[in-house]
């Protein structure tokens, strides 16, 4: 039924007692509104470090909204509140003396749509770079380097970096967003549906990948595709109705799910 | 029938009908103009009527006008018409020129008392600095009062040589005076003004006076010797001189430094007309005007223009696109930015004269009169930013387009897609940066929209400006070689009123008509130049931006 993950079956987190060392992110009592209406309810799970946690449930269940809140992207949205707090090293990063810019550069973001600037290949990968005032021009050469390799893109666009991102296929441009994100060298990588709008091709590509990512960073990935859950992920979260109704394993949530909301969507009932 | 409008035909015949009328109406406006601006430049043959009343002066110039009027008419304004037997008749206006020597250069023929229309080649037309054209023949080429002709020399090729000396002598004696005694002049008032400047600052002294004075005697040498120079350059100009026979039979002397041009126009064949077409264009549009606007060139007009125009978009560009960055992005969406955001779209209802009040009570006296107490205080009584000037005109020009500017960029900055911007926060970067990094170079191509707008709008803006710094005529250019090289402080010429003024305030309409025509073809050439120039930058820039679409 589902192929698992053959190198996520080593090792066994205990999740509900993480420590500190091993968490990267701890959420607790998350509660978001959108005016009135309640889209997060009361979540609280520690996402380990260097591993792989997928969030999966059906479209509307507050999984992109959950992956959102981990950067303050939400903050984007006027009429959004959060409460309950998320803890990147023991500090809170709804605390009002944190710097949300500095505060992405350390949690990075990859969209479901491949955004990448108008502008070449090679400035995308080092606009966060410029951003930091980094300008020499031997340091970016070498990060355009790494971040493309490290996104699996290098040998396809070596020759042609002055090139226009917008001169790319649609899954090279998601593999760029990528190293553009790891070029700043984030804790965190979140990626949003990254394959949604990908062919089956570069889907693949793209998912070999972030097992290779999961070496450097700690990756949250959101997915309606629950293969891809059980083929990527170390930790898989069940969300719906905006609760966090299953976090456990992904080898024994997909064969073993102990409640039966998560039976019923792992088993295609709905969703 | 029924079914035919079911189908919908009647419909598309409708709206199709309606775009082919506004493209008549635009092809037709164009053609007219160019067609009657044109022709301006073509040499027109130039006729000589002998009448049947034998008794009748001989009539010497160029057809500028036919028409047919009925006999009737002739009759009710006391014509003898008793040898006309057609209902109609035509009649002819003629250009005669001649105009020191005749009491009109302008006068109506009736074709019925032409007795022939010949054209004979070695009819001439000349061209003169002052008093229009002359027609008539030569008949002899003078140096010094004395007849240089021999026997068998072509007069042709004499006169021809004698007139390029003379504008040679001429387009000298005009470049010592743009140059050398224009700056020295310049140079000589500069000191005044500092004299004045120290005196009110109380740091006159005897020595700074010394040093003044030494530069002033330096200067007026130097003029005095530029001034010999123009005066032996005259002298020598006037040295030649033309023996014409006119129309009346009479022999006419004309000096040679007053004649610009002369043209055979009977003799040409057609290559010879399209060369002298082309330059005639040349000198109508690199040449000062002569003679009140009624002759010469639109040069200072044109340069007026764009000038005028290239400042106000230096000016409305950042103001606009700052204006609507706020609104956009930062403001916050409520009644009151809806309110801010109709007051700015209604401002470009305001009918245009009334920017001009604005930009004269407000820019010209108000912060004009403040800056020259401030600054200019050495020149007073005399103006220099407290009377209208290119400047007052570009930042009023700037207020009447900054809505169309607003606007656009507004709509710009709503059509980047915001995954580019959570692209570009999701990196760390701030609200502002994001804004510059990514956001305004996206919306450029709609900034330059707005700027087109813009452009094609202050361009043809006649009304304020001249309540803001447009003249008749301007002695110097905006632009030129003494330091600070922009005088932002001058007044200007304009295409759009140099129309106004050849056409309606001119002392001799007639000659005036095929001008205004040929000025409005440049005026919309300019207009569309301007223009094509900014679409083909927004063209790249939008190559450069395209969006996501995919």
């Amino acid at each position: 039924m589902i192929t698992l993950n053959a190198h996520n079956t080593n090792e066994k987190l205990d999740l509900a007692s993480l420590s500190e060392e091993e968490t990267a992110l701890r959420i607790e009592n998350l509660n978001l509104f959108y005016g009135q209406a309640q889209a997060l309810h009361d979540i609280s799970m520690a996402i380990p470090k260097g591993k792989v946690t997928a969030f999966i449930g059906p479209s509307g269940c507050g999984k992109s909204t959950l992956l959102r809140c981990i950067n303050r992207m939400n903050d984007l949205v006027e009429s959004c509140r959060v409460d309950g707090a998320i803890s990147l090293h023991g500090k809170n990063i709804y605390d009002r003396d944190v710097d949300v810019a500095a505060l992405r550069r350390r949690i990075g973001m990859v969209f479901q749509r491949p955004n990448p600037f108008p502008k070449s290949i090679y400035e995308n990968v080092v606009y966060g770079l410029r951003l930091m005032g980094v300008n020499d021009r031997r340091t970016l050469d070498e990060v355009v380097e790494r971040s493309l390799k490290g996104a699996a893109l290098w040998n396809e666009v070596k020759d042609r970096l002055k090139e226009s991102a917008f001169s790319l296929s649609g899954g090279q441009q998601q593999r760029l967003v990528i190293a553009r994100a790891i070029a700043i060298e984030p804790e965190v990588l979140l990626l949003d549906e990254p394959t949604s709008a990908l062919d089956p091709i570069s889907t693949l590509t793209i998912e070999e990948l972030i097992t290779e990512l999961k070496s450097q960073y700690t990756v949250v990935i959101v997915t309606h595709n629950m293969q891809q859950a059980a083929r990527v992920s170390d930790q898989t979260a069940f969300l719906y109705m905006g609760k966090l109704i299953e976090y456990d394993d992904t080898n024994a949530l997909f064969t073993t799910p102990a409640k039966k909301q998560t039976e019923d969507y792992i088993t295609g009932r709905y969703g | 029938m029924k079914a035919w409008f079911k189908s919908g035909s009647p419909w598309i015949w409708m709206t199709a009908g309606t775009v082919s009328l506004a493209l008549i109406a635009v092809l037709g406006l164009i053609a007219l103009i160019a067609w009657r601006g044109l022709t301006f430049f073509w040499p027109s043959t130039i006729y000589e009527f002998p009448f049947n009343d034998v008794d009748r002066q001989i009539l010497i110039g160029e057809i500028y006008e036919r028409e047919q009027i009925p006999v009737t008419r002739l009759q009710d304004a006391g014509i003898d018409t008793s040898h006309i037997t057609d209902e109609f008749v035509t009649r002819y206006l003629v250009k005669i020129g001649n105009r020191e020597f005749v009491p009109l250069d302008f006068t109506w023929v009736l074709a019925t008392d032409i007795a022939r229309m010949e054209t004979p080649r070695d009819l001439v037309m000349l061209e003169r600095a002052r008093n229009g054209n002359f027609y008539g023949y030569v008949e002899d080429v003078l140096e010094d009062g004395i007849s240089v002709m021999t026997a068998n020399a072509d007069i042709r090729a004499v006169f021809r040589d004698r007139i390029r000396r003379a504008v040679n002598l001429r387009d000298e004696a005009m470049t010592l005076q743009r140059g050398p005694i224009a700056r020295i002049n310049y140079q000589l008032d500069q000191i005044r003004l500092e004299r004045r400047r120290m005196e009110l600052r109380g740091t006159f002294t005897e020595e700074a006076d010394a040093a003044l004075r030494e530069e002033e005697e330096a200067l007026r040498e130097a003029y005095l010797e530029v001034e010999a120079e123009l005066f032996e350059i005259r002298q020598r100009a006037q040295r030649d001189a033309v023996v014409m026979r006119d129309m009346r039979g009479e022999q006419v002397t004309l000096s040679m430094n007053m004649v610009l041009d002369a043209t055979y126009a009977n003799d040409m064949n057609v290559l010879q007309k399209w060369g002298y077409f082309f330059r005639q264009i040349k000198k109508f549009v690199t040449e000062d005007p002569r003679e009140s606007n009624t002759e010469g060139g639109v040069f200072p007009a044109i340069f007026g223009t764009v000038f005028m125009v290239l400042l106000m978009s230096v000016i409305v560009t950042p103001f606009g696109v700052i204006a609507a960055i706020y609104l956009h992005e930062y403001a916050g969406k409520n009644a009151i930015t809806r309110m801010i955001r109709i007051a700015v779209i209604n401002l470009a209802g305001v009918p245009s004269i009334v920017y001009g009040v604005f930009g004269l009570g407000f820019f010209v006296y108000m912060v004009g009169g403040t800056l020259d107490q401030i600054f200019y205080p050495e020149s007073l009584p005399n103006p220099t930013f407290g009377t209208p000037g290119v400047l007052w005109s570009a930042l009023t020009l700037a207020i009447l387009t900054l809505p169309v500017v607003i606007v656009s960029t507004e709509e710009g900055l709503s059509r980047i897609p915001s995954a580019v911007r959570e692209g570009s926060l999701a990196l760390g970067a701030t609200k502002a940066e994001t804004i510059w990094r990514i956001v305004v170079p996206m919306a450029s191509p709609a900034i330059m929209t707005g700027l087109i707008l813009a452009v094609a709008r202050a361009a043809g803006e006649v009304a304020p400006l001249m309540l803001v710094g447009v003249v008749k005529s301007a002695p110097t250019l905006p632009v030129d070689g003494n330091f600070p090289f922009f005088h932002l402080d001058r007044k200007f010429m304009h295409l759009g009123f140099h129309i106004y003024d050849v056409g309606f305030q001119s002392p001799n309409v007639e000659a005036a008509r095929p001008l205004v025509y040929a000025t409005s073809f440049l005026l919309v050439t300019v207009i569309v130049g301007l223009n094509l120039t900014a679409i083909g930058v927004r063209n790249r820039l939008r190559e450069k931006f395209r969006a996501l679409e995919h």
